[in-house]
């Protein structure tokens, strides 16, 4: 069975392996794994190479468990569970996505003394060869917290809440909030998150809303404190197709006020096609689709594919316009939008859940074994 | 000067293009040609603001010198805001002999009838456009001179395009346009955008047109280099869909259109006949195509095969018609004409 594709694989395993034991003093060695485990974390992949017999050339944490079907939406009233003050700094900004392999020995009680480390290593950073008067460290201030409640499932982490702030260069001497980040995971895969090391926390999903810099200065801080690895979290149209069809699904409940769907076609110059839908119709269309079979609620990839279909053909019939020669840009509703380019934002706290559930199993596809 | 007039300045000399202003200010012709020697176009913008301005001091200059500017600078950047079209209709037997000395007679005296604080500024330009300032008040206010409409006409023709128009105005505006061109009515033509030249192009047709016995012409023109290994054949087809991009939307330079908008009140047209989503409700919707060149972009789709051909009465009646706002509703049943757009 072995073929010889396989057996590279296997080969570059054991070097990375050799690599990471030479930059981390405390790798879990493979004697230590249990042999039941199917999923892997990439540190260990010696222990089980079975999991690349199974899916050749697919190597992210989920495999080739790609869900082909999902729960509807459901309204959960995030407000009592959350601050409501933390919900609504959720609710303010436009988040720029990325995925995180998990964390090494992160902690949740050390939390304070993360804040501190983080800002010495912002105020070293931003020091480096720019000439700074000594004791201006306090006009950067980062703060980390948990935020209880996002979290549905018992298996996921807690969400972590980073935020940065700084000193105007002008003017009062207030600190102002000037980055804010957090690290979530809902409803994480149970199977992958039971599969990880001990000593191994999976925060899959970044969000940040700030400037470039002070983001990649985090993301670096991150990087070297918890051996963990960042990359960017692109929506593809398969992604964007589920949240149009999902917010669709909650309108009688929660009144979407419009399904906006954006295409770019590849023209020269390039062209904007925004179509917006009467949610109504929308709802409607989508209810022809989809039959609610009693309490478990489940919406199949075959829907969805089916709805957004039924949305660009209405369009061709019109326009002639071979929408799939382009890209599908953004997605929004009165409950939130999502753009192409990984960045969201939300706009009920009563269907965060299900947004953010999606977003990290996004981030669990990309991250890499 | 006072505090209004330089007020007023400051905001159109800020607005002024860097490279521009020199020629602005020679435009402008109030200021004489030893001052304008005097000033150094090369200073920042600042200083050199400041120097214009002590300048117009100097100069004593008033209001109505400065309302002139920015007439200058609306003329010379006919792309800043956004423009919207409208065509007269119903002309009575004298609209065609109307000149300008008596449309501006006419004009300023319906408008001063109907409102009683307006300042109006009128001016013809060389290609028979005559471009008018107004700046309102009512009753009790002097004319708001930071807010001016803005509307040009095109003497002898039924099209006159609007910049900063209050809705509280329009009536005043219409009534006052449509007397003294000798029409009896004005509609929107439901054509925006940003570009005044692209929207009087578009309207007037001064854009370069393909038409379906012009084949040959254009073939002519666009020889492609002979390629072996591309069939004559797919030639032909490519060409066809060109030459059919180029009759729905112009060859060439064509007019700078940004948006075009269509509301959709018509059936689902989603599945085929029998599937579930098929409904007798309509299915609404609004469809916005944007593009820094919007004619450009379509021409291109349609010319590249990323539309089916040939072309929907909807888009070419971008150029057809001659607007970019659309209201799409079933075509009543029965009905033997086509009104693919119609309006609202």
């Amino acid at each position: 069975m072995i073929g010889k594709r396989d057996v590279q694989i296997w080969f570059r395993c054991n070097w990375r392996l050799v690599n990471m034991e030479e930059r981390v003093s405390a790798v879990n060695t493979p004697a230590n794994v249990p042999m039941t485990r199917r999923k892997s974390y990439g540190r260990s992949c010696m222990e089980n190479p079975s999991l690349f017999w199974q899916t050749p050339g697919h190597l992210t944490t989920l495999g080739h468990r790609v869900p082909t079907s999902r729960g509807a939406a459901r309204s959960c009233n995030v407000i009592s569970k959350v601050d409501p003050e933390q919900i609504a700094l959720l609710m303010k900004h436009e988040w720029k996505l990325a995925y995180v392999t998990p964390l090494y020995r992160f902690q949740h009680a050390r939390l304070k003394s993360y804040s501190k480390h983080l800002t010495a290593f912002i105020v070293a950073e931003r020091q480096q060869g720019v000439a700074i008067e000594v004791g201006t460290e306090a006009g950067i201030k980062v703060t980390v917290s948990t935020l209880q409640g996002i979290a549905e499932n018992e298996d996921d982490a807690e969400t972590v809440f980073i935020q940065i702030h700084s000193k105007p260069m002008f003017g009062a001497d207030a600190l102002k909030p000037v980055w804010r980040g957090w690290l979530t995971c809902v409803n994480g895969d149970h199977e992958y998150i039971k599969s990880l090391p001990p000593d191994f926390v999976s925060l899959p999903l970044f969000c940040s809303s700030g400037s470039e810099p002070l983001t990649a200065l985090v993301k670096s801080w991150f990087e070297r404190t918890f051996d963990c690895n960042f990359g960017p979290l692109f929506l593809n149209s398969t992604t964007l197709n589920w949240l149009a069809a999902l917010w669709t699904g909650c309108h009688p409940d929660s009144n979407i006020r419009f399904l906006k769907l954006s295409w770019t076609m590849p023209t020269q110059p390039s062209l904007d096609i925004m179509y917006t839908v009467n949610p109504q119709d929308a709802w409607e269309l989508w209810n022809s689709i989809h039959s609610e079979d009693g309490a478990d609620d489940r919406i199949h990839i075959d829907e969805v594919q089916q709805f957004m279909n039924g949305l660009e053909t209405h369009l061709f019939r019109h326009f002639k316009i071979y929408l799939s020669a382009g890209t599908l840009m953004k997605v929004s509703t009165s409950l939130g939008s999502a753009h192409h380019d990984g960045k969201i934002k939300i706009g009920s706290s009563d269907y965060m859940g299900t947004l953010l559930t999606l977003l990290t199993e996004c981030a669990l596809l990309r991250t890499p074994v | 000067m006072d505090e209004q007039s330089r007020a007023i300045l400051q905001r159109i000399l800020r607005k002024l293009p860097g490279k521009k202003t020199q020629n602005t200010l020679r435009v402008w012709g109030c200021l004489s040609a030893e001052q304008l020697q005097d000033l150094d176009f090369t200073q920042p913008k600042w200083l050199l603001l400041e120097n214009i301005i002590s300048k117009c001091e100097e100069s004593r200059l008033r209001l109505k010198d400065v309302t002139k500017l920015e007439m200058v600078y609306h003329v010379e950047n006919p792309n800043q805001g956004t423009w919207h079209a409208y065509k007269l209709a119903e002309a009575e037997d004298e609209a065609l002999s109307v000149d300008f000395t008596q449309f501006k007679e006419m004009f300023i005296s319906h408008l001063e009838e109907v409102v009683q604080h307006v300042s109006i500024r009128m001016k013809k330009q060389e290609d028979d456009a005559v471009w008018i300032r107004i700046a309102w008040g009512d009753n009790f206010t002097k004319p708001n001179h930071l807010k001016p409409t803005y509307a040009v006409h095109y003497l002898q023709t039924p099209y006159v395009f609007i910049l900063n128009l209050a809705s509280k105005h329009k009536p005043f505006l219409y009534q006052a346009l449509v007397l003294s061109t000798r029409h009896a009515a004005i509609n929107e033509a439901h054509l925006t955008g940003r570009s005044l030249t692209a929207l009087r192009d578009l309207l007037m047709k001064q854009y370069q047109q393909v038409f379906p016995n012009q084949n040959r012409t254009l073939k002519e023109r666009n020889i492609s280099p002979s390629h072996p290994n591309i069939d004559k054949e797919h030639a032909e087809v490519a060409e066809r869909t060109r030459q059919m991009a180029c009759e729905a939307f112009g060859d060439g330079a064509v007019p700078k259109l940004e948006t075009a908008v269509y509301k959709l009140e018509t059936r689902y047209r989603g599945g085929s006949s029998d599937a579930p989503g098929d409904r007798d409700e309509l299915f609404r919707g609004v469809v916005k195509f944007s593009s820094p060149n919007l004619l450009e972009s379509l021409r291109h789709c349609v010319s590249t095969g990323m539309s089916e051909s040939p072309v929907t009465p909807l888009l070419s009646s971008i150029t057809q018609k001659g607007r970019n706002y659309f209201v799409i509703a079933e075509k009543v049943p029965g009905a033997a004409s086509q009104t693919p757009a119609h309006t609202t």
